[in-house]
């Protein structure tokens, strides 16, 4: 009974979910050139509010590039200097004040405050030998090729404000300290390893990152072995967290043909090498997450522990997944088959996980937990409206705002989404919830719920609140909306348990009456008496 | 010996696996009646199955209720056994007709019906550690209806045991080809459908404009 019941009220639910959703996609009209969405517990889209919004574009003439070609001005660089980015391919908030950008096409580093106003440029260092510098407007520096990615921290040593420099086309990493707005001093450089244990030809770094010990991690283009480790000496230790090869079908059909073939033809054949990384980032303790580019499952978010192991490689890490749900969803707009390509991650100071996909142009965040929260930005080929991206090249956070790198031939700003009412709650949500104190996190739940009834999380956030208060029944229902199976067997072993408690005597009173009933019955069925005549056909006839 | 009423043979058979079948032929009983009805009670057991049984055993998607393949599951799946079991066994010197095999399959299912009933209404009560239960009534009602079912087709065509399973291998790959043939012709039968249509609303836009 209980079950037709349900499914009745579901039935009812459903019909009125639909005409609310038909009736609000006429009324309510969305700031972005998109339609917010999320994953329910069936893994399929459904339609949500937005968690964040566009609050501004900031583009080189926003930050006041012109200023470089100012001779006037005290970052005059040269009358060329260019007035907006070209193609950077990375950023990086230092401490929620200043941003950091890798201008890559322009051969420069930026530097900018909290209002995204200029308040530094560099276009290479000095303290390096004379023969390698050139005469510039900042005297002799050795100047940047293509600096595609950055990373910027006060040395825990020194104490000195440093930055770390992926030189893609000079081959090198470079730490240099800040010493103006417009002078940075080499103290490091690290270069291609000269080890057996390196056996790449060149040495282009993509991405640097630099942990506690100073240690410095490098991505380096077409290195699959995992990113390159150095002391803060230079000195070459290692590689660091490499991708495992993914298994599918071509490669243990392959493994088969390695058995049987000969060894001319073993060397013609491809071999199977793991993907190399596109970007990581480290959290508040230290773990170091990287971003694989790959449509598939295998390593696309990993969480590396210091001794270089994925500490999600478990049961547990195993049902995450980041980026779409969908293996390749097919844009009919554009009529282009988009899969997920993840290529940037971003943690912030509360633990939250924001991943970039390049393809979808998409923003997925995560708690803690892995848990999804919201999904923002999207992908469009003109990339003239704001919230859309082109060539999204990396994501950060500043403060409670996240932003995203747009870096491509056509168009290069910065985009700033802010939390709406919708983020702000899910944000505070959230935060208790991972925290385990699902009564305090109840009420930012509700507030959820009204603005997106089919929020999955929000259910199961109230139903372990019912849960802990006591509120079997209710919690039972809010469960079965979610479709969570665990939580809901948890909540019906105490809601048995409490009916059982509360209608013991009346439970007690029908079994024992069943069980003389029973008994009744043996005994009249030896004594051969009969309560009921059955009509015999024979004995009729 | 052997007087029951037509409800007390079916439950004679079920309690009898080597002999209630043979029996069942020797005195010419068996209802076409009850076993129509016990046919619809498979249906319903299949829809209770995704619909009411307890919410931590569901493991169907409960976001959308679609009952044609739970009507294929039970009664066309049935009704391919009953004619592909005619079909093969006739060709094979069986001696079952068949209204008989019919009755006799339908018959032979009980204990799954009922244990699935049982299942359904027992995992309402239970949680997943003990879900043992659960799964005891499923498979025993599995298993007590496959041994029934080769026990009836065994007696409805006075078959020895090694024949009557060969006969309903057979019989499994005659249901494959009628499913195969029927959605064949279905298919066929749509596209010459959306042909008429064609040519219909072809005329008709014709005849108005």
């Amino acid at each position: 009974m209980n079950g037709i019941k349900t499914s009745v009220r579901k039935l009812l639910c459903l019909t009125l979910a639909a005409c609310t959703a038909i009736s609000m996609s006429v009324t309510a009209f969305a700031d972005e050139p998109y339609e917010s969405y999320n994953y329910d517990n069936w893994d399929e889209a459904i339609p949500s509010q937005s968690a964040y919004t566009v609050q501004k574009t900031v583009t080189g003439a926003d930050m006041g590039l012109s200023r470089l070609s100012d001779p006037a001005d005290p970052l005059f660089y040269s009358e060329e200097a260019s007035a907006s980015l070209s193609e950077a391919k990375d950023f990086y908030v230092y401490d929620d004040k200043e941003i950091w950008i890798a201008d890559s096409g322009n051969n420069r580093i930026l530097r900018l405050d909290e209002n995204y106003n200029i308040i530094g440029r560099y276009y290479g260092v000095t303290g390096l030998e004379a023969d390698r510098c050139e005469e510039t407007q900042d005297g002799a520096i050795s100047t940047f090729k293509a600096p595609q990615g950055l990373y910027v921290t006060t040395s825990p040593t020194t104490g000195k404000y440093t930055i770390y420099i992926a030189d893609y086309d000079n081959s090198r990493v470079v730490r240099a300290t800040v010493e103006s707005a417009t002078e940075l001093k080499c103290e490091q450089e690290y270069t291609k390893p000269e080890e057996a244990l390196y056996t790449s030809k060149t040495f282009n770094p993509t991405k640097v990152l630099v942990d506690y010990a100073e240690n410095v991690y490098a991505v380096v283009k077409s290195v699959n072995t995992g990113s390159v480790q150095f002391k803060a000496d230079g000195s070459f230790t290692g590689f660091y967290g490499a991708n495992r090869v993914e298994v599918t079908a071509k490669v243990i059909a392959q493994k088969l043909w390695r058995k049987i073939a000969s060894n001319e033809q073993i060397e013609g054949m491809s071999r199977n090498v793991p993907v190399e990384y596109a970007n990581f980032d480290m959290d508040g303790e230290g773990f170091i997450y990287t971003v694989t580019e790959v449509s598939t499952d295998t390593d696309a978010v990993k969480k590396i522990n210091p001794a270089g192991y994925n500490v999600w490689d478990n049961v547990v890490g195993d049902e995450y997944t980041f980026g779409d749900h969908t293996d390749a969803v097919w844009d009919m707009a554009s009529n282009k088959t988009y899969s997920t390509k993840l290529t940037d991650i971003a943690i912030d100071g509360d633990g939250i996980i924001n991943v970039l996909d390049f393809e979808t142009g998409r923003v997925f965040q995560y708690d803690r937990l892995c848990n999804l929260i919201c999904i923002f930005g999207t992908k469009n080929s003109s990339a003239d409206q704001r919230g859309a991206f082109l060539n999204p090249n990396a994501v950060d956070t500043i403060g409670t705002n996240v932003i995203v790198l747009e870096g491509s031939k056509t168009r290069n700003d910065i985009t700033v989404f802010e939390k709406t009412v919708f983020g702000k709650n899910l944000h505070k949500a959230f935060e208790f919830f991972d925290a385990g104190q699902y009564v305090e996190a109840a009420p930012y739940w509700e507030e959820v719920i009204k603005r997106d009834g089919g929020y999955t999380y929000a259910h199961v956030g109230l139903g372990k609140a019912d849960l802990k208060n006591g509120e079997y029944k209710s919690a039972l229902d809010r469960f079965e909306i979610a479709n969570d199976k665990d939580d809901y067997d948890k909540a019906f072993e105490y809601y048995r348990e409490e009916w059982l408690r509360n209608n013991f005597t009346a439970v007690a009173v029908v079994v024992i009456v069943l069980v003389v009933l029973l008994i009744v019955k043996k005994i009249l069925k030896k004594k051969g008496i009969k309560l009921i005549k059955r009509k015999n056909k024979k004995e009729a006839e | 010996m052997y007087e029951f009423s037509t409800l007390g043979w079916v439950r004679h058979v079920v309690f009898h696996p080597f002999e209630g079948f043979e029996d069942l032929r020797w005195k010419k009983q068996g209802s076409l009646k009850v076993a129509l009805i016990l046919v619809v009670m498979l249906f319903i057991a299949m829809v209770a199955n995704n619909r009411m049984v307890g919410f931590a055993f569901n493991t169907n998607t409960v976001k959308v209720f679609n009952v044609v393949p739970l009507i294929v599951q039970s009664v066309v799946y049935f009704a391919t056994w009953v004619i592909g079991n005619w079909c093969i066994c006739t060709l094979l010197d069986g001696e079952g007709t068949l209204k008989k095999i019919c009755v006799y399959s339908a018959y032979a299912l009980v204990p799954y019906i009922i244990c699935s009933y049982i299942a359904v209404f027992i995992s309402n009560f239970i949680i997943t550690e003990e879900a043992i239960w659960f799964h005891a009534f499923t498979y025993l009602g599995m298993g007590w209806s496959i041994i029934l079912m080769i026990s009836a087709m065994k007696a409805v065509h006075q078959y020895s045991i090694p024949k009557t399973l060969v006969s309903i291998v057979l019989t499994l790959v005659a249901m494959l080809l009628i499913l195969f043939l029927a959605i064949l012709l279905l298919s066929l039968f749509q596209q010459v459908y959306v042909f008429v249509y064609t040519i219909y609303t072809e005329i008709a836009y014709r005849i108005r404009g």
